[in-house]
């Protein structure tokens, strides 16, 4: 199988409430795909779905050859791993007895805790109880449970929302390694730079539609009006159109050496979001 | 469905929580302690069966029933809970270790206070059925109460009924209540009651009454979970 997961016509209503709406992506085997949308767009709804906390009212949903009704079994889950807002720890245990727990959960033998700990650059923390960790090392024993037993698809719901840039970087770093080893990484954020450095696809979920869907890339070449903005040395800004016949143009301004500064319109995914939705990302 | 490995994972998990939980480790000794106090004031003489069971009561309300729902409770009110479940662990293997430690910790105080009042009343089959059967009609309870309740402090609210009047059931003498009216005839089913009742005779109607009472948790304890499953 191609696809790591499927989803067809998804639909999940609470109530009167349309949380997604007929929604239909795939996700590539090894990828990084994002799901990006403001609060309350359905990003943590679909991630509840397609690890089988919340069944779908109508649609289809296969994540790793597992339909809806598999999605609860224990072959399922121990091929995955979550970490969501919700995420939680033992706060009067350690680190390494928190990973431990998961570590034989899982089956995953104890040695991959030191592993773990590497990769999140907590080895030196192991013995602290939970309660007295940082914020944002919190959110790394987090990841590391969730990534502790080498799981083929990993769901990740903000996975840096309470990092500070290194961290962050840091935990970026984690997931490409995680990944070039070979594991689908699905995550929703709002962090528009996020998911730009991180994610191979992206899709815009807004009001349970997704709007748009394609590589980081591949959006910002669709939605760039492909012109030249220019700065002179004398203080003149110009936007000058990507035709043939504004070559000459161009090429005058750069023989007599009047331009200072010169690049391609490429509008951030956080402006392709505003102008697909109408909405800031918040 | 059932997996020793995972089970051993949360009991050793409990085990470790439990011992750093100044709350839950204080429920064993209120049943030591009044043992001592009863033992104390019957100077010598062997106790009456009803002041025996009511320090059982106390030991399956006040640490069984208290600890399983206070331990339920927390998972639910810190989300470690669903941490759990979203693990391959199943909600029996999380029951089952859970249920290990509470175990544990029940008759580890059980059997120091009776030591402490005098255990030979206990020394046969039936009393011994009846003291598993009451363990597991106070667990069950716990589990259920806590998988609803949303935080520790709502349990202590909860509780409090589950301790006067099943508890506390050997008490309702002193409550003036008429000897043949129908809330002493009620008082009389309840599991400590007939617990007691299985002392007087050689009746083992007691045992199934007490066999019923368990069932019933068990119902309580399954629409608790049924209710909490059924989030959409």
């Amino acid at each position: 199988m191609e696809n790591a997961i499927e989803v067809q016509g998804m639909q999940k209503v609470f109530g009167q409430n349309t949380a997604i709406n007929h929604v239909s992506f795939n996700v590539k085997k090894g990828e990084i795909f994002g799901l990006l949308g403001p609060s309350g767009s359905g990003k943590t709804t679909t991630i509840k779905i397609l690890t089988g906390e919340l069944g779908p009212t109508a649609g289809k949903v296969n994540v790793l050859g597992y339909n809806t009704n598999q999605l609860k079994t224990s072959a399922f889950k121990s091929k995955i791993g979550i970490l969501s807002d919700n995420s939680s720890l033992y706060e009067r245990l350690t680190v390494y007895d928190n990973l431990k727990l998961f570590c034989k959960l899982y089956g995953a033998p104890l040695k991959e805790i030191d592993r773990i700990l590497r990769d999140v650059n907590l080895e030196n923390d192991r013995k602290k109880t939970v309660s007295k960790l940082s914020k944002g090392m919190k959110q790394r024993v987090l990841l590391a449970k969730a990534l502790i037993h080498k799981p083929d698809l990993v769901f990740l719901d903000e996975p840096t929302s309470a990092l500070d840039p290194a961290s962050m970087a840091q935990v970026h770093r984690g997931l490409q390694r995680l990944n070039e080893s070979g594991t689908t990484i699905f995550v929703t954020t709002h962090d528009m730079e996020e998911a730009t450095v991180l994610c191979d696809r992206v899709a815009f979920l807004n009001y349970g539609d997704i709007q748009e869907a394609d590589s980081p890339a591949a959006l910002r070449y669709k939605y760039s009006t492909h012109a030249f903005h220019v700065e002179t040395f004398a203080g003149d800004r110009l936007v000058i159109e990507n035709t043939p016949k504004n070559g000459e143009q161009l090429k005058e301004l750069i023989e007599t050496g009047q331009v200072k500064m010169m690049h391609t319109d490429n509008p951030t995914l956080g402006q392709i979001f505003l102008k697909v939705t109408g909405k800031e990302l918040v | 469905m059932m997996n020793v490995q995972r089970i051993n994972a949360i009991f050793e998990k409990d085990i470790k929580d439990f011992m750093k939980n100044m709350m839950l480790l204080m429920m064993p000794l209120i049943p030591i302690v009044l043992a001592l106090i009863y033992t104390r004031i019957s100077d010598g003489e062997s106790l009456p069966i009803f002041l025996i069971y009511l320090v059982v009561g106390v030991t399956f309300s006040a640490v069984t029933s208290s600890s399983m729902m206070t331990m339920m409770a927390e998972e639910n009110e810190k989300k470690t809970l669903r941490g759990l479940m979203l693990s391959p662990a199943s909600f029996l293997d999380i029951i089952i270790g859970k249920s290990l430690v509470t175990g544990l910790i029940t008759f580890t105080a059980l059997i120091i206070s009776l030591a402490i009042m005098g255990i030979d009343p206990f020394l046969n089959i039936k009393a011994i059925i009846a003291l598993i059967l009451l363990f597991l009609f106070f667990l069950f309870l716990g589990i259920g109460i806590g998988l609803f309740s949303k935080s520790i402090a709502a349990t202590s609210a909860y509780l409090m009924p589950v301790m006067f009047l099943f508890g506390f059931t050997p008490m309702v003498d002193s409550f003036g209540l008429a000897e043949d009216g129908i809330a002493m005839a009620v008082f009389e089913t309840f599991p400590i009651m007939q617990a007691i009742e299985l002392h007087d005779g050689n009746s083992w109607l007691p045992l199934g009454v007490i066999f019923i009472w368990v069932a019933a948790a068990a119902v309580f304890m399954y629409s608790c979970f049924k209710k909490t499953r059924t989030d959409d």
